[in-house]
C-alpha cells in the first residue's frame, strides 16, 4: 500500500493482481474505462455547473483508516460484514452485485480502487425497527486525502429496514469517493436517511436496484459542503415497486452542492416522487439535476418531481433542471422547479401579529424545508437534524430561541 | 387613542389617500365605508406598516406615539392588530406555534413572563371556541388550506389571543356567509372594551347590524366624505355611495 501523493487518475494501478477474478476483471475494466475517458472537465455536461477541477487536478493520499463505522450494534436477521473478508472467503456471493464497474467517473474509480467496506445483509422476512447507523469520516491527516468508502445493503423479499448515513468531517482537503449499492428484493422496503455534515470534497452515488412491489425511500439532508456532488439513482425494475426521493439542502458561505437524481421507470404499474428542497444564502451555489426515464413498455408509471429553492441573498446561485424522457402511453408525469426569494406578504403577516423581523424571516427559512426534513422517519435523528438545519439557516439561532 | 391627520399616502406613485382626518377614542368603535377603489385598505395597510405605501404629507398618532415610525411589529407590541382582508397561507408554519411566540414576543414587551405551552393551549382553546374555530385548525399551517370562512375566524381568533388595544378590521365580513358574519360579529361583541378601540372597514353594511358603530365615515376617492353615526350606514345601504357622492360633490 502505498501513501505517496498522486492525482486521482494516476493513483489507478496498471494491472489488478488481487482478489476474485470476477471482480479483477470489474476493476480492470472500470480503471480502463476511466483512462479511455479521463475524469469530467468544465465541458463535461454532467458537471457543467460544478467546479471539477479541484478533484481533478489535487494529489492525494490514500486515508482510507477512518472512512467507514457501523455504530449499531448486532441484531437478528441482520448480516454485517467486512467486504473485504467476504471477498476472500465466499468470493462467489458478491459477483455481480458490485455493479457499479463501468459506470462514468467517480464511481468507476471507487470500482477500482476500493480495499474494503460493508455489505449490510438484510435476511427475508424480517422487520428491522431499529436503524442501522453508519457514520464516514477521516482520519486527522493535513495533508490531502481520498477515501473511498464502499456499501451494499441486500434487503431480502418482505423484509423491513431503515439505514441512516452520516458523512461527517472539518477538513476542506479531504476527499470521500463513496458508492453505497442498495439491493430490494421482492415486497422489501427500506427507508434510508443520508446526511452530509461533511465540510469537505465529497462525491457519492447511491444506486438502488428495486425489485418487483419494493419500496424505497430516501431523505437526504446536505448541510453545506466545500464540494459536493451526490448522485442518487433508483432503478424500478419490477413492476409496482414504488420510490421517494427527497432532499433539503442549505448553501452558504462559498459552500458549492450539487444534486443528481435519476429515476428510470423500467416495467409496469411503478410510481416515484421526488421533492428537493434548497435553501441558499451568503455566496453559495445550489444545482439540482432530476432525471425521470419512463423506458418503452413502463405503463401506468406515475412519476411526480419537485425542485423548489429559496434564494436568499444576491450573490448565491441555483441552477435547477428538471427533465423527463418518457418513452411510453398511459402514464401520469409531473415535474416543476421554481427559485424565489421569501414572500413578501408572508413576512408582512408574521410581523403585524408582533413577531420580529429576524425571527419570522427565520420561521419562513425554516418552513421551507421542514417538510424535507419531517419526512426523515426516526424521530431522534429528526430532532438532531432540526437543530443542526437551524445552525445553519440566516438566523436560525433565532427559532432555537423559542420557548 | 388614535389620531389621523391630513394623511396622503402614495402608493408606486399614485396618490390613493388625499387628506384623511380620523380621531378614535378608546372604547370607540368607529366604522369606515366606502365603495371599491376608495383607499380603505391602504388606510389599512398604512396603519400596519405595510412596505410599499408612502406617506407624503400628515401623521398618524397612537397613544401619544408617532406610528409611522415604528416597524409592523413593533405597532403589534404597542397593541396594533390587523385583520387581513385577504389572510396569507404560510404553509409548512403552523398557527398555534406562530401565535405562541408572537403572543410571548408581545408579553416580553410588555413585562410579563412567557406563556408556557400548557397556558398557552387553555388560553388557545379559549379564545378559539369564541368563533367556533375548530381546535384541529388552530394546529394546521397558518390558513393553508383553509376556506374564507375559516380564515376571517382565524384572524379574529388571534386577535382574542393578542388582545389588542386597537384593532383595525379591513373587510372582516367579506365572502361570509350569514351564519359565520353572526360567529364573528359575536366574537368581536364579546372584544369590545372599554379600553379597546375598533375600526371597522366595509364595503357593506351588514356587519353593522350585528356590531353596531359609534361613528362611521364614509371614504370616497381617497377622502372621508361624511361622518355621522350608525344611521349613516343604513342611509348608504339605502341610497347607495352615488347619492353619497353626488350630495358632496354636485
Amino acid at each position: 500500500m502505498t501513501h505517496e501523493r498522486q492525482t486521482l487518475l494516476d493513483s489507478l494501478p496498471s494491472s489488478f493482481d488481487t482478489g476474485p477474478q470476477w471482480l479483477r476483471s470489474v476493476r480492470k475494466s472500470a480503471a480502463e474505462a476511466l483512462r479511455e475517458r479521463g475524469l469530467p472537465n468544465k465541458k463535461t455536461e454532467e458537471w457543467r455547473f460544478t467546479p471539477v477541477r479541484p478533484l481533478v487536478d489535487t494529489e492525494f493520499a490514500r486515508a482510507d483508516a477512518e472512512a467507514l463505522k457501523l455504530v449499531s450494534s448486532a441484531r437478528e436477521g441482520v448480516t454485517v460484514r467486512s467486504l473485504r473478508q467476504v471477498l476472500e472467503q465466499e468470493p462467489a456471493r458478491l459477483e455481480g452485485r458490485l455493479a457499479l464497474g463501468e459506470s462514468e467517473h467517480f464511481a468507476a474509480l471507487n470500482t477500482a480502487l476500493f480495499t474494503d467496506g460493508l455489505w449490510i445483509h438484510v435476511a427475508a422476512g424480517v422487520t428491522i425497527e431499529e436503524p442501522l447507523q453508519l457514520t464516514h469520516g477521516f482520519s486527522k491527516t493535513t495533508e490531502p486525502g481520498v477515501s473511498y468508502p464502499r456499501v451494499l445493503v441486500t434487503v431480502e423479499a418482505g423484509s423491513e429496514a431503515r439505514l441512516i448515513e452520516t458523512y461527517a468531517g472539518e477538513a476542506s482537503e479531504q476527499l470521500t469517493n463513496s458508492v453505497v449499492e442498495i439491493e430490494l428484493g421482492p415486497n422489501a422496503k427500506l427507508d434510508h436517511i443520508r446526511i452530509h455534515e461533511n465540510l469537505g470534497l465529497q462525491v457519492g452515488r447511491v444506486e438502488a436496484r428495486q425489485e418487483a412491489d419494493s419500496s424505497y425511500r430516501s431523505v437526504v439532508v446536505t448541510l453545506g459542503g466545500a464540494l459536493l456532488r451526490f448522485d442518487i439513482r433508483a432503478l424500478l425494475q419490477g413492476q409496482g415497486a414504488e420510490c421517494r426521493l427527497d432532499g433539503a439542502y442549505v448553501v452558504d458561505g462559498s459552500d458549492h452542492v450539487d444534486h443528481h437524481t435519476l429515476v428510470e421507470h423500467q416495467a409496469p404499474h411503478c410510481r416515484s416522487d421526488q421533492t428537493y428542497r434548497g435553501i441558499a444564502s451568503g455566496h453559495g451555489t445550489a444545482v439540482f439535476d432530476g432525471v425521470v426515464l419512463v423506458h418503452r413498455g413502463a405503463s401506468k408509471t406515475e412519476a411526480h418531481q419537485e425542485n423548489r429553492n429559496l434564494l436568499l441573498s444576491d450573490t448565491a446561485t441555483v441552477h435547477t433542471k428538471p427533465h423527463l424522457e418518457i418513452d411510453t402511453d398511459d402514464v401520469i408525469c409531473s415535474h416543476g422547479a421554481t427559485v424565489g426569494s421569501l414572500d413578501e406578504s408572508q413576512l408582512f403577516y408574521l410581523r403585524t401579529r408582533g413577531i420580529p423581523e429576524e425571527l419570522a424571516r427565520a420561521m419562513l427559512t425554516y418552513a421551507f424545508i421542514e417538510e424535507v426534513v419531517d419526512r426523515v422517519s426516526h424521530k431522534p435523528t429528526r430532532d438532531r437534524l432540526r437543530e443542526t438545519v437551524l445552525a445553519r439557516i440566516p438566523a436560525g439561532e433565532a427559532i432555537r430561541g423559542v420557548p | 387613542m388614535l389620531k389621523i391627520e391630513d394623511l396622503h399616502v402614495e402608493v408606486d406613485g399614485k396618490l390613493i389617500l388625499k387628506g384623511i382626518d380620523l380621531e378614535i377614542q378608546a372604547g370607540e368603535v368607529h366604522a369606515i365605508m366606502g365603495p371599491n377603489g376608495s383607499g380603505k385598505s391602504t388606510l389599512a395597510y398604512v396603519l400596519a406598516g405595510r412596505e410599499g405605501y408612502e406617506v407624503t404629507k400628515g401623521s398618524v398618532t397612537y397613544k401619544g406615539r408617532d406610528l409611522l415610525e415604528m416597524s409592523p411589529e413593533a405597532r403589534a407590541a404597542e397593541g396594533v392588530f390587523l385583520g387581513f382582508q385577504y389572510p396569507v397561507a404560510i404553509p409548512g408554519v403552523s398557527n398555534v406555534y406562530f401565535l405562541k411566540a408572537a403572543l410571548n414576543a408581545l408579553r416580553k414587551h410588555r413585562g410579563k413572563d412567557p406563556l408556557d405551552a400548557i397556558d398557552f393551549m387553555k388560553l388557545s382553546k379559549e379564545k378559539a371556541a369564541l368563533v367556533q374555530l375548530p381546535d384541529e385548525l388552530t394546529k394546521r399551517s397558518v390558513n393553508d388550506g383553509f376556506s374564507g370562512g375559516e380564515k376571517k375566524r382565524n384572524e379574529i381568533y388571534q386577535m382574542a389571543m393578542l388582545e389588542p388595544s386597537l384593532a383595525v378590521l379591513d373587510e372582516t365580513d367579506s365572502g361570509l356567509d350569514i351564519d359565520a358574519l353572526k360567529v364573528i360579529a359575536d366574537g368581536l361583541n364579546t372584544l369590545r372594551s372599554p379600553e379597546r378601540a375598533m375600526l371597522i372597514i366595509t364595503h357593506y353594511q351588514r356587519l353593522l347590524d350585528y356590531i353596531v358603530p359609534d361613528v362611521v365615515h364614509v371614504l370616497i376617492d381617497g377622502q372621508i366624505v361624511r361622518t355621522g353615526d350608525k344611521d349613516l350606514a343604513k342611509r348608504l345601504e339605502a341610497e347607495g355611495y352615488a347619492e353619497v357622492r353626488d350630495a358632496i360633490q354636485p
